[in-house]
């Protein structure tokens, strides 16, 4: 079936489109990248009808082979965890694209470079031959660098070129434990089925070591603790559509390649467990402390995110069917939570000019709509029953009770953190005396409502309605939580 | 025959008042029925709703007399199922539920058409109808209900009920103050009703009044005797027995028509019907019965010496109620329940219309209030005892209300001098209430705003933490991972270009050609 390759081709031809239109008409120019992106829309969310949840097979795979001397394909296909984020994904970047109305200078290559980003994340996705989703994986890195350059703030220049060398860092990492596996397993081929087959074949100590260089590079994305340097900055100096779309999308992408590469080399992953736990809880305390310490709202979101990804590494670490669940969950979760933060927090900043915490009060008197979807996003990001976040970090928690016991309390003391800043925050927002430089404050538009309320509704649609979500997701994560299953009882 | 029809309408029955009442609030909400103008469309609501309940329920009494036999015991389905333990949505229309059903539609219908007069021009007139026919809901609950778990739903929607119109005025203190004190006795009766609903689920696994009752035959006499016994406190306290009796005067602050209707005829009786209901447990527990008996007879004097001295026409009706009812206790601990159900329904009756009418008789008899009997007036100490509702509630405020005061002055001592000191006070929080407050500290240098500042012990161990996890972020991961691989980047950089420069240099490029030379040679 094509429709895969049609998913990856649309925003490729939106941006296409978009560099060779002539003029430099500003409102069309928009109006062809919210087509271009509505439309990618249409192929991934009507995969949601063809979609099997009972097969945890690659589905709607497409194979042409691309350079056979190197054994690589041009192979795609989505499984019940690569399809959420293939929605995800297009969801967020139709949203960026809606929130972009504010960027009037360059738009003609701004517009090419957003929907450049979209198509690499969805090869990203979709890849199915390791050679394929490594070139995507770097050509994310394209579009991304010149966004923050471009069109960031004033330190845009060298937050974007630190995120590129950290990114470029791990990435050498990555392209060697590819390397090395390739050579290992020898079968000649990038093919991710060949890989996933002879990798699970390789002895402890070979896996060990393709692991770390893996690690590595989808560390830095991700970001585990240590790696995380590139993100505040990015986060803080990319416009805020782009912010959107790091936090949302892009940094799930690290922990996808974790999930994925857990499963080819799953006697290693075993082995990591436990490092991968203390780099999980560090990274739950560590980024929630430093959110609270924030009064920049975007650093302080940003710094949330290292949190919350601490939280779906937590959730791999546990190579439990219920704890890979719950890091997939909570991948949709904070997808859909962070993006609605950056998206609001983003709208106030074109309005206020100010994105200190301590500038703002008493907003729910001057804009009501804000007032709502921002303490709801806030809630979202805490994680309160009846959003998602609660069920994808219940899932977590009773994944990683199973194994390691009370040291998942940890993570409570996370979700308490996550409140501290999250309440506290709301509260500056929209209490105290009304602002005289506050009062002219527009609230929400149209178009901005609707992002806002879908994001919401997403959020708090999986919270109220899990199931079809996790059915959705559930053979492909439950036969990989079968395969560490068959494995520790192999080892006993 | 006809089966498939009785549950749709009893749960009519019982729901139709609830829906009304949700109607009014949320017509009340809305704006559309305030004032005069709304009195109308809120009084049809009220009426329809309790009127259509009250003619299910005579259906259901049709059918019932047509087909010679009660449905007796109608499960609806499932409610809950939690483990073992299932509660099933049931009624239970047997002849003494259906009766009981029958009689509280009827008088609540009539209480609420006499309303709409007495209530006309009342400011809460849509609160009043709102309560009222919540209690008409919960009334039917209690006395159609197939479950222990259901009527004591009743129960507690009949308390509140209760509390919310006793403190109908509630800008006059002594309403609320009474509604409370009503509140309160009514809660410790709900203590024993919750008591024996755990002993039953944990007995029985269910609250079913067949398997209860079934269950029950099987126990010991001491388990019992407990499991009566939490009934037998619910039953006291909602009927205003001893040692209950004095908040059932209390009472008497809500409007007439819902004094006639909570204390004159129906809630005063929910405690008989409980007994009723309950009529092969208690056989089961002689001492129990002998305990009914003893407090009945205590309560009928306490109500017959109480209405002797009372010079107004309520609160002699009160005690006149309360010492009725003590005799139906008494029929109860006999063992003569037949009598007793008789009893209650017209009681019930009686006693409404004796209560509906009071106003009018205060306005067209100008007699003077009747003068003491003369064996009372001899004994002085008596009527002293009579006057003072014999000091049950100055017994129990020493023996209960003050300890507990007492205590709760305790524990908020040890909550402001421990507690408080570890978890910080909210009260000096980081929010600003003021543009004032917050100009001062946006110039007087504490510019932070509170961001990452703690309180009390946890707060101030946190900010430590945090604050020494800055100090790493900012030093080691910006600084040295970011800056630190620029740095280092350019500085590679510079060496390369360095040889770079140096192998341009033409000597250098032939010593090289040389070296390549030797190494081929």
């Amino acid at each position: 079936m094509a429709s895969l390759t049609l998913l990856l081709l649309t925003p490729l031809l939106g941006a296409l489109l978009i560099a060779l239109l002539p003029g430099d008409n500003r409102v069309l120019l928009r109006r062809v990248a919210i087509m271009a992106s509505g439309l990618t829309l249409v192929p991934a969310w009507v995969l949601l009808w063809h979609f099997d949840s009972s097969l945890a097979t690659m589905q709607f795979a497409v194979t042409v082979p691309w350079n056979p001397r190197l054994g690589t394909n041009f192979a795609l296909g989505i499984d019940g965890i690569s399809f959420p984020m293939v929605l995800l994904a297009t969801l967020l970047s139709f949203i960026a694209v809606l929130a972009s109305a504010s960027i009037t200078e360059r738009s003609r290559g701004y517009y090419a470079l957003l929907l450049l980003l979209e198509a690499a994340m969805l090869g990203v996705f979709m890849a199915q031959d390791w050679l394929l989703f490594y070139v995507f994986w770097e050509l994310t890195l394209i579009p991304l660098f010149f966004l923050i350059n471009g069109w960031g703030g004033k330190g845009g220049q060298g937050a974007s070129l630190n995120f590129v060398l950290y990114t470029m860092g791990g990435s050498v990492f990555m392209l060697l434990s590819l390397l090395l596996v390739f050579d290992v397993v020898g079968l000649h081929s990038f093919a991710a089925a060949d890989l996933l087959r002879g990798g699970q074949a390789l002895s402890a100590e070979t896996q060990l070591l393709i692991f770390l260089g893996f690690l590595l590079g989808f560390g830095v994305k991700m970001p585990i603790f240590p790696l995380h340097g590139w993100l505040p900055l990015a986060h803080v100096e990319a416009p805020s559509p782009v912010s959107l779309l790091l936090s949302g999308a892009l940094l799930k992408m690290g922990a996808y390649g974790l999930i994925r590469v857990s499963a080819m080399l799953p006697q290693a992953a075993q082995m990591m467990q436990g490092v991968l736990l203390v780099l999980a809880l560090t990274a739950i305390l560590y980024g929630g402390l430093l959110a609270w310490r924030q009064s920049d709202l975007k650093r302080m979101i940003a710094y949330s995110s290292v949190s919350h990804m601490g939280v779906v590494l937590l959730g791999i670490a546990t190579l439990s069917t219920i704890g890979l669940t719950g890091a997939v969950l909570h991948m949709v979760a904070h997808g859909l939570v962070a993006a609605a933060l950056f998206l609001l927090v983003g709208l106030l900043y074109e309005r206020t000019g100010s994105r200190d915490i301590n500038d703002y009060s008493s907003l729910v008197r001057i804009t009501p709509r804000f007032a709502l979807f921002t303490s709801l996003a806030f809630i979202g990001a805490v994680g309160m029953p009846g959003t998602a976040g609660f069920v994808a970090e219940l899932h977590v928690l009773i994944g990683g009770f199973e194994r390691w016991g009370w040291w998942v309390v940890v993570i409570s003391l996370g979700v308490l953190i996550s409140a501290a800043y999250a309440v506290r925050t709301v509260g500056h927002l929209f209490t105290g005396p009304v602002r005289p430089s506050m009062q002219g404050v527009a609230d929400l538009q149209r178009g901005e409502l609707f992002a806002a309320s879908a994001l919401t509704a997403g959020f708090l649609g999986i919270g109220f309605v899990p199931a079809p979500l996790l059915q959705l997701m559930g053979a492909s994560v439950a036969q990989l939580g079968a395969l560490f299953l068959g494995m520790g009882e192999s080892i006993r | 025959m006809g089966a498939e029809w009785i549950a749709p309408v009893v749960v009519l029955a019982v729901v139709l008042p609830l829906l009304a009442a949700l109607a009014i609030g949320v017509g009340y909400l809305l704006g559309g029925n305030h004032g005069e103008a709304g009195e109308r469309g809120t009084s049809r609501l009220a009426l329809s709703a309790s009127g259509l309940s009250l003619l299910g329920l005579l259906g259901l009494d049709l059918q019932a007399l047509l087909a010679g036999a009660t449905p007796g015991q109608v499960v609806l389905g499932e409610w809950l199922v939690v483990g073992d333990y299932r509660l099933l949505l049931s009624f239970t229309l047997d002849p003494l539920g259906l009766a009981m059903g029958t009689l509280v539609a009827l008088i609540a219908f009539l209480t609420l058409r006499f309303s709409v007069n007495y209530l006309h021009r009342e400011a809460g007139f849509q609160r009043f109808f709102l309560v009222m026919l919540l209690f008409n809901t919960a009334m039917l609950l209690i006395v159609c209900a197939g479950s222990a778990w259901l009527m004591f739903v009743g129960w507690e929607l009949a308390g509140v009920s209760s509390y919310l119109l006793i403190a109908y005025s509630f800008e006059r203190p002594a309403a609320a103050l009474n509604a409370t004190r009503a509140f309160v006795t009514n809660r410790v009766g709900d203590a024993g009703f919750l008591l024996a609903l755990f002993l039953a689920f944990y007995w029985f696994g269910s609250a079913e009044w067949p398997a209860l009752l079934g269950g029950a035959s099987g126990l010991e006499s001491l388990a019992a005797g407990l499991l009566a016994g939490g009934f037998l406190v619910a039953a006291l306290a909602k009927s205003a027995q001893l040692p209950f009796a004095p908040w059932i005067a209390r009472a008497l602050e809500g409007p007439t028509p819902s004094s006639a209707i909570f204390y004159g005829s129906l809630m005063v009786h929910a405690g008989v019907y409980l007994l009723i209901r309950l009529e092969p447990l208690f056989m089961q527990v002689p001492a129990l019965s002998a305990l009914l008996v003893l407090l009945g007879v205590l309560s009928a004097l306490y109500g017959l010496l109480g209405a002797q001295v009372q010079s107004d026409i309520k609160s002699a009706l009160m005690f006149a109620t309360t010492a009725q009812v003590g005799l139906m206790f008494i029929a109860c601990g006999l063992g003569w329940y037949e009598l007793a159900s008789w009893h209650l329904l017209a009681h019930a009756s009686w006693r409404a219309l004796q209560f509906l009418g009071a106003p009018s008789i205060l306005q067209q008899v100008s007699q003077p209030p009747r003068p003491l009997p003369e064996w009372l007036r001899r004994r002085r100490g008596i009527y002293h005892a009579a006057r003072e509702r014999f000091w049950l509630e100055n017994l129990s405020d020493g023996l209960l209300v003050r300890p507990t005061l007492q205590l709760a002055e305790e524990v908020e001592r040890f909550d402001t001098r421990v507690v408080n000191r570890l978890i910080g006070r909210m009260e000096s929080a980081d929010t600003v209430s003021s543009l004032n407050e917050w100009e001062r500290r946006q110039h007087g240098g504490g510019g932070t705003g509170g961001i990452g500042t703690g309180h009390g012990v946890a707060g101030h161990g946190m900010e430590w933490l945090a604050s020494r996890l800055a100090w790493l972020e900012e030093n080691l991961i910006l600084r040295l991972g970011g800056e630190g691989l620029q740095g280092m980047i350019g500085r590679v950089g510079r060496q390369a270009q360095l040889l770079e420069q140096l192998l341009e240099r033409p000597r250098y490029l032939w010593l090289m050609v040389m070296a390549t030379f030797v190494v081929i040679i």
